[in-house]
């Protein structure tokens, strides 16, 4: 197997857009949860959302705008960041030997609910001629590769909330066997239509409106926790053979050591301890790693009473003794749930906490739960913390729990 | 010009932020940036506009935005008079795509 390094980053996310922003935006623990407003929000039980910053008509023109749905324009835009931020020089590169591998969970699903608001709301059967081509789930990764040009695998893979750690896991073998060469790997996810909030809030998954501050609503591994905050955005990321990315003087950001993927096969929304710390420990498998040699995790930690509870079990059980002294850090009480776009966004906030060696704070946690007795880095960074190797956990409903294994960029 | 000439360059302008002077009745829709995609979205934004169904069968042989302007006159001219249900529907098929 090959090293594989990340040589390009691009996300547009709730904390901003680009490394620099998402990066301080996360070590300050700024939360961009927030109200919505609106005449969506007057629908809604706990109105809150993490929101990007993004004005497609910055990057498209408005014919080619019109046909994207926000996941694609986001999925686009982030991928043109990453390979900027590459260096990459595509007359370079042999594009048979290039891929595509994006997660998302929802599919163009504001694209498709303005559809049925014309369908059945009002009656009418003028749908809009390119709503196929808006709301396939495969639409951000096909716009990518025709940007691009590459034309080796060209995947979509949705399984829930671990689709782009899944991806990324996906792309990084290849890479890492020889199959490919070169892979933009991530997520995207743009669900914030009256639909899908109304779906989220029916399985009485999202969190209740914190009154005195609603950007702390996402509590993370705190007792009184009340469940996820829907977010939206895009993270892809460059992945390239080490030597290669060497021999051309890349910028490296970070390694991927390894990925572990483990389906429940039990049921299809309740967490198993089993599954996760399975994954765990496939990916430490992978990685040749033992688990003494984990510095830092970022959790899936959702917010939700049943995955805080389950994750922080599935540590222990894979960690045993030392569990209580490694930093875990739950993003998502700042940044909400990405569905879909998560694993890629989280796996973007490790490789940084790791180039910084900064464990990022899980914020909002100030009530302890005797089943989450971890050191969860609480509402405050911690210097000198996430160390050299990190986990990032995604798992999901339908039961594919998703591990990457991180490492800090170093020569050996 | 006829007035469907004007229309229809309207449309084309401001759905694609053209400047109006470009948009010649000789002007390839290629040339606008207009492919099959953006077709298919200009004869839906034409059955809004027009108050007119296109036929079931394929539309094709358009090639220039003259050349739309007359496929619309001839929509005109065929249309039933006007009824208070009549379905303005896409038939299956009828979308000029690649």
């Amino acid at each position: 197997m090959r090293r594989v390094a990340v040589t390009g980053i691009g996300v547009l996310s709730p904390l901003g857009n680009g490394c620099d922003e998402v990066f301080n935006a996360a070590r300050n623990g700024r939360s961009a949860v927030a109200r919505l407003t609106g005449k969506a929000a007057e629908r809604l039980r706990a109105p809150l959302a993490a929101v990007v910053a993004f004005d497609a008509a910055e990057h498209f023109d408005p014919a080619k705008a019109r046909m994207l749905d926000r996941v694609s324009q986001l999925a686009i835009v982030a991928a043109r960041c990453a390979t900027a931020d590459a260096g990459l020089d595509l007359k370079a590169v042999d594009l048979d030997r290039a891929g595509v591998f994006v997660g998302i969970g929802m599919g163009g699903s504001t694209s498709m609910d303005d559809g049925y608001q014309t369908l059945y709301g009002e009656g009418s059967d003028r749908i809009k001629p390119l709503l196929i081509l808006m709301g396939m789930h495969n639409a951000p990764a096909a716009w990518i590769g025709i940007e691009n040009g590459f034309r080796g695998p060209n995947l979509t893979y949705s399984t829930a909330c671990s689709s782009s750690a899944v991806a990324i896991g996906e792309a990084w073998l290849r890479v890492a066997s020889g199959s490919l060469d070169l892979a933009l790997a991530g997520g995207s996810e743009a669900p914030l239509s009256l639909g899908s909030l109304k779906a989220w809030e029916a399985m009485h998954t999202l969190a209740a409106v914190d009154a005195s501050d609603p950007s702390a609503s996402c509590k993370p591994f705190s007792a009184d926790r009340s469940g996820m905050v829907l977010g939206e955005g895009a993270a892809v990321m460059v992945l390239e053979p080490w030597d290669r990315a060497l021999a051309r003087g890349a910028k490296i950001h970070g390694e991927i050591l390894g990925y572990g993927l483990v389906t429940d096969a039990s049921h299809i929304a309740k967490p198993s301890v089993e599954g996760q710390a399975a994954a765990m420990r496939a990916a430490l498998a992978s990685a040749r790693l033992d688990p003494s040699q984990i510095d830092s995790i970022n959790a899936h930690g959702t917010g939700t009473q049943a995955n805080d509870a389950t994750e922080t079990a599935a540590i222990k059980q894979v960690f045993g003794a030392r569990a209580p002294r490694i930093p875990v850090s739950a993003t998502k009480a700042m940044h909400g749930h990405l569905l879909g776009a998560a694993g890629a966004l989280e796996c973007v906030l490790s490789l940084l906490a790791l180039q910084h060696n900064t464990a990022l704070p899980t914020m909002h946690l100030h009530s302890s739960d005797p089943l989450c007795d971890l050191d969860y880095v609480p509402n405050a960074a911690r210097e000198d913390a996430a160390g050299r190797t990190m986990l990032s956990n995604s798992f999901a409903f339908g039961g594919t729990n998703a591990v990457l294994v991180l490492g800090r960029a170093v020569e050996k | 010009m006829t007035n469907t000439f004007l229309r229809l360059q309207a449309i084309v302008a401001k759905d694609h932020k053209l400047d109006i002077d470009i948009i010649t009745a000789d002007a390839s829709l290629e040339s606008l940036g207009i492919d099959s995609l953006g077709v298919a979205e200009l004869l839906f934004n034409i059955e809004d506009e027009f108050r007119v169904r296109l036929p079931v069968e394929p539309v094709d042989g358009l090639t220039t935005v003259g050349d739309v302007a007359r496929f619309i006159d001839t929509l005109i001219a065929a249309q039933p008079a006007p009824t208070a249900d009549a379905a303005l529907v896409l038939p299956p098929g009828a979308a000029p795509l690649a």
